[in-house]
């Protein structure tokens, strides 16, 4: 039995790590590290998993943890990567609103309103032991920076790096907050694997170079009216 | 085991869909498909004990009950004549070119998988199913806005996905907080919507208060709520009008279904007085942004959706009295605003392939000569209108009226504000059509429009939702209160 003081330490390594992750997909113009760096943020996902089942040994916990490294550790940055070379976009250079800067000091704000008022919401309900608090926190942050990157960028495939990074912090949120049943975290995967390819599918027709966009605008007679094009 | 049957007839559809061959074949399968799972509602109704409950083995899951039937016959409704007008519709997309021939078994796939998705998150008894169902609806039907493949399709579905999505995740957080508020409560923690009501009582107010404000922004953009509205307008004028008659009529209502069964819970603890005038100012906000918007509107289908979104805010503001006449009238608005935004959808449909411009949907709409080249689709406009704008004897009147003078019970001066934003909506619509509708090309010069010549498919739907509006607004059928009034005794208003 591995001591749980190290345990809950580790556990706080990993907080970190998600910290970092988080902040470098919200700042990074490069997309194919966007990609593996959210593999990556998914890996401390399992990890905490884990390290939580050796804490309260609860079965679920380790089916998350199998069905979070299985989907989105391996399936779905291998897919978008694989998509991302299809369209040959290597920079996401354009922001919507917020630059990175802002971005990153926005969401330190964040963290500060989202620690202050969930203390006050859990206030009364009890074992909030810190480590559990600490986890429910940093969930619901991961899923507002995720928010963020979403709206802020302008390529579709980006826009679904943060969704699915606003995912990984309602697992994180949902891990620690309270103990869901197994089948629910499960649907939640496989709805979004089908969002995430259907997203990703549209996201060619969208993020492609300008050719492919003139052939599509000839093919549907929204350019000028020309020999069918098929 | 009848929900067995729902899923069995749409596999059975599915894989017919698979192997056939001509589009009439997969609409007539679609069709089929409505019109059978219309059939087991009417079966649910008249032979069952409602509220079912035990269907799968020690379902926990699943139940059907008066308000999950209410809703899935109005969508079955709407999928029904939405299938039929498709016939006409999709033909008219196909020889024009918009959708390509191999998209259509896609097309028909997804719709076929929409309507039983749909069934069955009004059937789920699970919250977070109901959930996931929802969800699964927003990706179906954003692949129903992107089939047409132009640039401004995947634009607006895209941004569907994202907005509905991403609200949607806030609200899942909103029913991990209620789990944990029911475990603390109960012990077992659950989100069983008919557990969580027998002992609502008993929740902390802050608790729920947190919960239910999460999954309002979910629901909320679900159904086109102020501030989370941005992407309906988008979606439902760029969807195929078949498409944009369900996104209207049927997927607008899973969002305030949501809204109402958690508001349900809600309204038991003593957190509903937070959230009442919460929910009130954003169906007051929702139904401003809504009716300034329509004002300046050029475009037919943006502007039905807009009017999508004000009658969105109407029911919300119905919701916030929170007296069970008030409910029962939006219950009632539910089914009237259904009917009719389907109606006028189909019309604008015609409309939109007569005069479709050929650059962009967001353009002004050239109408011109509306009387002698589609007069059915030009009347269908002007009664719909009127039937969305509460004249009577359209159903939409009596649910506003009544939910109007409750309000005044509440509050007169909300009441004022509210009567102003419904007639600037009205005027939004009516300038419109009385701006577009008298364009006529003078006389002796020679018109370049070849009139559309519209399938019988394609009108039938029109005058049925508008002949069933106006048989439900005349007769009111005194069974269909009982049953309303059932739901709203379910909902322990």
């Amino acid at each position: 039995m591995i001591d749980p003081a190290l345990v809950v330490g580790i556990i706080r390594i990993l907080f970190v790590c998600i910290i970092i992750t988080a902040a470098y997909i919200i700042s990074t113009r490069n997309l194919l590290s966007v990609v593996s760096v959210y593999a990556i943020q998914s890996f401390t996902l399992v990890c905490i998993a884990l390290a939580l089942y050796s804490l309260e040994g609860s079965i679920v916990l380790l089916a998350i943890a199998g069905v979070t490294l299985i989907s989105k550790v391996i399936i779905i940055p291998y897919f978008i990567a694989t998509i991302q070379e299809k369209i040959r976009i290597k920079r996401d250079i354009e922001f919507h609103y917020l630059s990175p800067t802002t971005s990153l000091l926005i969401s330190m704000a964040l963290m500060l309103v989202i620690y202050m008022s969930l203390g006050r919401i859990v206030e009364g309900t009890p074992a909030r032991q810190s480590l559990f608090f600490f986890g429910a926190v940093l969930g619901i942050s991961l899923m507002l920076m995720g928010m963020m990157v979403t709206f802020s960028r302008k390529r579709a495939i980006t826009k679904v790096l943060g969704f699915l990074s606003m995912e990984n912090g309602v697992l994180l949120f949902g891990m620690f907050v309270t103990e869901l049943p197994f089948i629910i975290e499960f649907l939640i995967i496989i709805d979004l694997i089908i969002l995430v390819i259907l997203t990703t599918i549209l996201s060619v027709g969208i993020d492609s170079t300008l050719e492919d966009y003139n052939k599509r605008l000839h093919r549907f007679h929204l350019l000028e009216e020309s020999e069918e094009v098929l | 085991m009848i929900l067995v049957a729902f899923v069995l007839v749409s596999v059975l559809a599915l894989v017919i869909i698979a192997v056939s061959r001509n589009h009439r074949q997969m609409n007539t399968v679609c069709i089929l498909q409505a019109l059978i799972f219309c059939l087991l509602v009417v079966y649910l109704v008249v032979f069952q004990q409602v509220p079912v409950v035990s269907f799968l083995v020690g379902s926990q899951y699943f139940f059907i009950d008066h308000f999950g039937l209410f809703e899935v016959f109005i969508a079955t409704v709407i999928f029904t004549c939405a299938a039929v007008y498709a016939r006409g519709y999709v033909e008219g997309l196909i020889s024009s070119g918009e959708l390509e021939k191999g998209s259509l078994k896609l097309f028909y796939s997804a719709w076929a998988l929409l309507l039983l998705v749909i069934v069955l998150a009004f059937f789920s008894d699970n919250l977070a199913l109901f959930w996931i169902f929802a969800e699964l609806t927003t990706v179906i039907s954003a692949m129903l806005v992107a089939i047409l493949s132009a640039r401004e399709n995947i634009d607006a579905a895209i941004k569907y996905i994202f907005v509905a999505s991403v609200s949607m995740l806030f609200a899942f957080v909103g029913f991990i907080f209620l789990f944990e508020v029911s475990r603390v409560s109960l012990g077992a923690g659950t989100l069983n919507w008919t557990v969580l009501m027998q002992h609502a009582a008993v929740f902390p107010p802050v608790m729920m208060i947190a919960s239910f404000a999460l999954v309002f922004v979910g629901f909320a953009a679900k159904s086109g709520i102020f501030p989370f509205h941005t992407w309906l307008p988008d979606a439902h004028a760029k969807a195929p009008s078949a498409v944009s008659a369900i996104l209207s009529g049927v997927l607008l209502n899973v969002g305030i279904y949501g809204i109402i069964r958690v508001y349900a819970i809600v309204h038991q603890t003593t957190a509903v007085l937070t959230i009442a005038p919460m929910l009130a100012l954003f169906g007051i906000l929702t139904i401003g942004i809504a009716a300034l918007s329509m004002l300046p509107q050029k475009n037919l289908k943006k502007l039905v959706a807009f009017s999508s979104v004000e009658n969105m805010g109407i029911m919300l503001v119905g919701l916030a009295i929170s007296t069970p006449v008030a409910l029962f009238w939006v219950l009632f608005h539910i089914l009237a605003h259904s009917l009719t935004k389907a109606s006028l959808f189909f019309s604008s449909g015609i409309l939109h392939r007569q005069y479709r411009s050929r650059f962009s949907s967001d353009a002004a709409d050239e109408i011109r000569d509306v009387f002698r080249l589609q007069p059915l689709a030009a009347w269908g406009i002007i009664l719909g209108g009127l039937a969305i704008i509460g004249i009577p004897p359209f159903p939409i009147f009596y649910s506003e009226f009544f939910i109007l003078l409750q309000l005044g019970t509440v509050s007169v001066w909300v009441l004022g504000v509210m009567l102003i934003l419904l007639f600037i909506a009205a005027v939004g619509l009516g300038y419109f059509v009385l701006t577009t509708f008298t364009q006529v090309s003078e006389p002796g010069t020679q018109s370049d429009i070849e009139p559309y010549r519209t399938p019988a498919s394609m009108k039938v739907p029109v005058i049925f939702l508008l002949v069933l509006l106006l048989v439900v607004g005349i007769v009111l059928p005194s069974g269909g209160f009982e049953f309303l009034n059932q739901i709203v005794m379910e909902l322990k208003f």
